[in-house]
């Protein structure tokens, strides 16, 4: 990790360790949560265009630089889209259209879009924290080209689809919605794979969280005349927890560690695989050991296993990437299998 | 968490020259019949022709110093030797104790007499080593071993004995860890020293315990009142605890931990490559996630040892994922036989399934179990 993102990370770190509380996570899904301050700080700091380039005013670091980032955002629990502000911030920049300042998310999907003019219409499936902006991008093929357009939203023609997983989630009807630019999607990897990497990235930050909350909670919860932590067969469930949490940070490191990682799906397959499979493993044990605290709202273990239950299935699931892989071995490629892993 | 790192390594165009090496080497000796591929070959296959062709070739005692006749070259270098012959199935359990674990050990704590008299014969694949830790009464718990050796005029008296010392009946020597004086009450892990002991010395018997396959590699032997000259205890005396952590580093956080079976795994595919194209898609890519991400731990556990680290807690990581690893593919091939009926399979497929069916449950004792190393892990935690 060079210096300059060392510094970032020190300063992320207190600056959203000093907003974020679980009281503020309980209000994401209001309508106007009260979250500027913390945004305006995060503004501040440069993060939501730090992997735009410089011309368009932002940091200009490459997207694995920023995952380190994303990671300990949301291993404090950070309730606010900056992931989905950074990579639709990328996005736009890499296809040269300038990105606008504040809070910009995507549509996880899109169908039945029809442009006429300069007006869009159609269906945005799975939209974060649409409660907190109205700007939005999302990808789309018109004439045998990727397209990545940024719509301004009319909120009267939103509709909540609440996502009882996670944070605010919505599917959107566009009607004669503006379209406020529009260019060919220049990226060398699909948004699909960028976003594996987003979530993957988010999901191991929760996951370290969850890990030290198990340990602490368990560390002075007393049964039996002694601390949880004692038994042994809470130990093993918890040690279990820090074996899927290593194998997916090694995943991870693999793409942070690598200027080109687009380059290589077979690894950005692996990283949502593994973190995925970790998720399932990490929320059911955490739960377990925590027992019945751990089912409430009013402790914050839930806020980050329902996010762990969400990431997963976006972008592809375990199954979908284990397909891609298999299929990436079997079909396309004579290789043999030692051949095609080294 | 951040002391679980493992940090992403790049695989450099020499170590894939050097992986490219390898597999002609291997590829010629499969065309000249010098071996059959098997399942576990690196504790059941053993060949001395076969290690002594590779210490020939310089893949043996690869990183040990150059003074003692050693290669001189690097762990990730080893790293790829090891795994090409791994994934090969190479017969390569006559040396591979004595060089994944016993050379170092001497080097680290041998005097220069041993150092010059041993390490060039584990180089050149002329000397074997078993391991001396496990006894009847002291399994998972080793800081009981009940072997003794006593101070006598120059040297040392060695009463007891080892038990599951895997290729002792091949082997020349035996790292032996035994009490040099009583716990204390405080501790029990003083008081223990490492000993380097010569099987053929009088009062050594070996004597083969057939495993549930039938076969016999392990054994237990038997040390009666056997004199050890003053030069045999090794490193330090009373501390040899710390010096058995350190060689279970070595001995747990290697490619031998999830690519034991890995034969099978190739030979299944390339039989029903037709077949799992249209239905298996997703169980091989499952498995391909698992095993590069063992891989790539275990080649960072390879650059920590090169730099100098004792990544003992990384090792554990390894291996409890590596056994479950190994569980879960020959689970999975154990369910397509539900599309294609194993006696519908090609016979030399059939019986590495089935070798390796019988084998498993062996991967997540030896070396230490599945309880112990979870047992790690919930220290470094700071749950005990």
């Amino acid at each position: 990790m060079n210096e300059e993102l060392g510094i970032i990370l020190e300063t992320t770190s207190k600056i959203l360790s000093k907003h974020v509380n679980h009281k503020l996570r309980q209000n994401v899904d209001n309508e106007n949560p009260d979250l500027a301050n913390l945004w305006t700080e995060v503004e501040q700091l440069g993060l939501p265009k730090i992997a735009v380039k410089d011309k368009f005013n932002g940091s200009g670091l490459p997207l694995s630089s920023t995952l380190p980032i994303i990671k300990l955002s949301n291993n404090i629990g950070t309730p606010i889209p900056l992931s989905e502000t950074i990579l639709s911030n990328y996005i736009l920049s890499e296809s040269e259209i300038n990105p606008p300042n504040g809070i910009i998310t995507y549509a996880i999907d899109a169908k039945d879009l029809k442009i006429i003019g300069n007006e869009i219409s159609g269906d945005l499936i799975s939209v974060p924290y649409l409660n907190l902006t109205d700007k939005i991008i999302f990808i789309t093929e018109i004439d045998n080209s990727k397209q990545v357009i940024l719509v301004k939203s009319n909120t009267e023609e939103k509709e909540l689809k609440k996502n009882f997983l996670s944070e605010p989630r919505y599917n959107l009807k566009l009607k004669k919605c503006k379209i406020l630019d529009i260019k060919p999607l220049n990226l060398s990897i699909n948004f699909k794979y960028l976003g594996a990497i987003v979530r993957s990235a988010q999901m191991i930050g929760a996951m370290e969280k969850i890990l030290d909350l198990c340990i602490d909670y368990c560390s002075q919860r007393k049964q039996f005349g002694r601390a949880l932590s004692k038994f042994q067969a809470i130990q093993h469930q918890i040690s279990e927890m820090a074996v899927e949490l290593a194998a997916s940070s090694a995943a991870l490191s693999t793409i942070t560690n690598s200027e080109v990682f687009y380059k290589n799906n077979k690894d950005i397959a692996i990283l949502k695989i593994r973190a995925g499979s970790a998720a399932g493993k990490i929320i059911a044990i955490s739960h377990q050991v925590h027992g019945a605290i751990g089912f409430t709202q009013e402790y914050e273990l839930a806020y980050f296993t329902r996010n762990l239950n969400s990431w997963r299935n976006d972008f592809g699931n375990e199954s979908y990437w284990e397909d891609f892989i298999g299929k990436d071995f079997l079909e396309k490629n004579n290789k043999n299998l030692w051949e095609y892993l080294t | 968490m951040s002391k679980f790192n493992f940090p992403s390594i790049e695989e450099t165009n020499d170590l894939s020259e050097l992986r490219k090496d390898v597999r002609s080497f291997i590829t010629n000796s499969l065309n000249d019949k010098e071996f059959e591929p098997a399942a576990d070959a690196w504790v059941f296959s053993a060949s001395p022709q076969f290690s002594k062709k590779l210490g020939s070739m310089g893949w043996l005692g690869m990183s040990f110093p150059k003074k003692y006749g050693g290669n001189q070259r690097t762990a990730l270098e080893r790293y790829v030797v090891t795994e090409e012959l791994l994934a090969s199935g190479a017969p390569v359990a006559a040396h591979w104790i004595a060089d994944r674990q016993s050379g170092s050990q001497i080097l680290r704590y041998g005097s220069e007499e041993q150092k010059k008299s041993i390490i060039p014969k584990i180089t050149s694949g002329e000397c074997f080593f078993a391991i001396g830790m496990s006894e009847p009464d002291s399994g998972s718990d080793l800081a009981s071993v009940k072997t003794k050796a006593t101070k006598i005029e120059n040297g040392w008296n060695l009463e007891g004995r080892k038990i599951w010392s895997t290729g002792a009946h091949l082997s020349n020597y035996m790292i032996v860890l035994a009490r040099t004086s009583p716990a204390s009450e405080k501790n029990r892990h003083e008081g223990l020293s490492q000993f380097l002991v010569d099987l053929s010395l009088p009062n050594v018997s070996v004597k083969g315990i057939p495993d549930m396959t039938g076969q016999r590699h392990f054994n237990e032997t038997l040390f009666d009142n056997v004199i050890l000259s003053e030069d045999a205890l090794l490193g330090v005396e009373g501390k040899g605890w710390s010096q058995v952590v350190g060689e279970l580093a070595l001995e747990r956080s290697g490619p031998e931990r999830f690519l034991s079976h890995f034969t099978l795994l190739e030979s299944f595919i390339n039989e029903f490559k037709d077949i799992l194209i249209k239905s298996g898609s997703k169980l091989i890519g499952k498995l391909i996630a698992e095993l590069q991400t063992l891989r790539r731990m275990s080649f960072s556990i390879a650059s920590m040892l090169q730099n100098g680290e004792s990544p003992e807690t990384q090792a554990a990581f390894v291996k409890e994922l590596g056994n479950k690893f190994e569980k879960m593919m020959v689970e999975t091939l154990r369910e397509f036989s539900n599309i294609i009926p194993l006696y519908e399979w090609p016979s030399q497929l059939q019986n590495l399934f089935e070798d390796a069916t019988l084998r498993i449950p062996s991967n997540s004792l030896r070396g230490g179990t599945t309880e112990i190393m979870r047992g790690i892990i919930a220290r470094q935690l700071g749950l005990r």
